[in-house]
């Protein structure tokens, strides 16, 4: 039996559009579950989407680079967020960006949203300019995706110019990161660009790139060595 | 592996089957035979009915959400 005919034959007596499942129905399909011909899901494009960043290139480029599991793992989920992104699935990103809070916190947002705004790329792409050697290279990722809070302000909608400034401040004059990114998505990439000029002003042991798009604004700011 | 969906499936038709397969649902949650919520393997929230996905691998309950999907695909592999 096809598995579109119990679906598609049982209809009759549907509430409100949905399908009633006879029992030898119900008894087939389970039975050949139970013989692992079939696996019960919500809606085909979820499992597309998983399976596509599972498979994806971009992956298997961090899985060279970094080592740490669950870090690996919030950088597909970073990957998924894009997609979801892309294919406008605005409730299953946010329902996603909720799961990833309530399993890893804010950090594990933080290090999906490096990926998902395209953030970790350009910040490779910077690393691989000044290559020492791998090791240097691998250290240097290991060390932003870890300390994410050292390296990154996440701006929020809502937040106030002066303080992202002061945090600025703050990050460059404590750790001295080698790259610090401000970044901001939607409303809150118009509060990034506001605050652009006054951190150029600031930080002036750094040199400033930007990627940006209608809906993001990322500043990365690289210190100059001396 | 042949898919199903459950998208427009009744909850009535849900549970008969859930109870097929040996489970049970109050309505709303999946449950155990001895009325305790399944959790979901990999977030540990209970799973509704509406939302739950059964994939292969000692049966496995799921909500249907990418991160617990994508974990597993990581502990079964490439099976889906």
């Amino acid at each position: 039996m096809s598995y579109e005919d119990p679906i598609k034959s049982v209809s009759e007596g549907a509430i409100k559009g949905l399908l009633n499942w006879s029992f030898d129905v119900v008894k087939n399909l389970a039975s050949k579950f139970k013989d692992k011909e079939l696996a019960f899901i919500q809606d085909e494009k979820t499992i597309r989407t998983v399976k596509e960043q599972y498979n994806s290139g971009e992956l298997a480029i961090y899985k060279e680079y970094v080592k740490d599991k669950n870090i690996l793992f919030l950088l597909k989920m970073g990957l998924t967020l894009r997609k979801l992104e892309e294919e406008k699935e605005d409730e299953r990103k946010k329902n996603l960006r909720n799961k990833i809070f309530d399993r890893y916190g804010v950090k594990g947002v933080h290090i999906s949203q490096l990926v998902e705004n395209g953030i970790l790329n350009r910040y490779i792409g910077i690393l691989i300019e000044g290559i020492v050697s791998l090791e240097k290279f691998k250290e240097d990722l290991r060390n932003v995706l870890e300390n994410i809070e050292q390296h990154v302000i996440f701006v929020r909608v809502g937040d106030q110019g002066r303080n992202i400034i002061k945090q600025a401040i703050t990050i460059t004059s404590s750790h001295s990161p080698i790259i610090f990114i401000v970044s901001g998505i939607f409303s809150a990439a118009e509060i990034v660009r506001d605050c652009e000029r006054k951190l150029i002003e600031l930080l002036n042991d750094y040199t400033m790139e930007k990627i940006s798009s209608k809906n993001k604004e990322n500043l990365f700011f690289r210190r100059i060595l001396r | 592996m042949e898919f199903v969906s459950l998208k427009q499936v009744s909850p009535q038709s849900k549970i008969l089957l859930l109870k097929e397969l040996g489970y049970d649902s109050d309505g709303e949650f999946v449950l155990h035979k001895n009325g305790n919520k399944i959790l979901d393997r990999y977030l540990e929230i209970p799973i509704k009915i509406e939302n739950m996905v059964i994939l292969q691998g000692s049966e496995i309950i799921l909500d249907d959400n990418e991160l617990s999907l994508s974990k597993y695909l990581e502990e079964f592999g490439d099976v889906l």
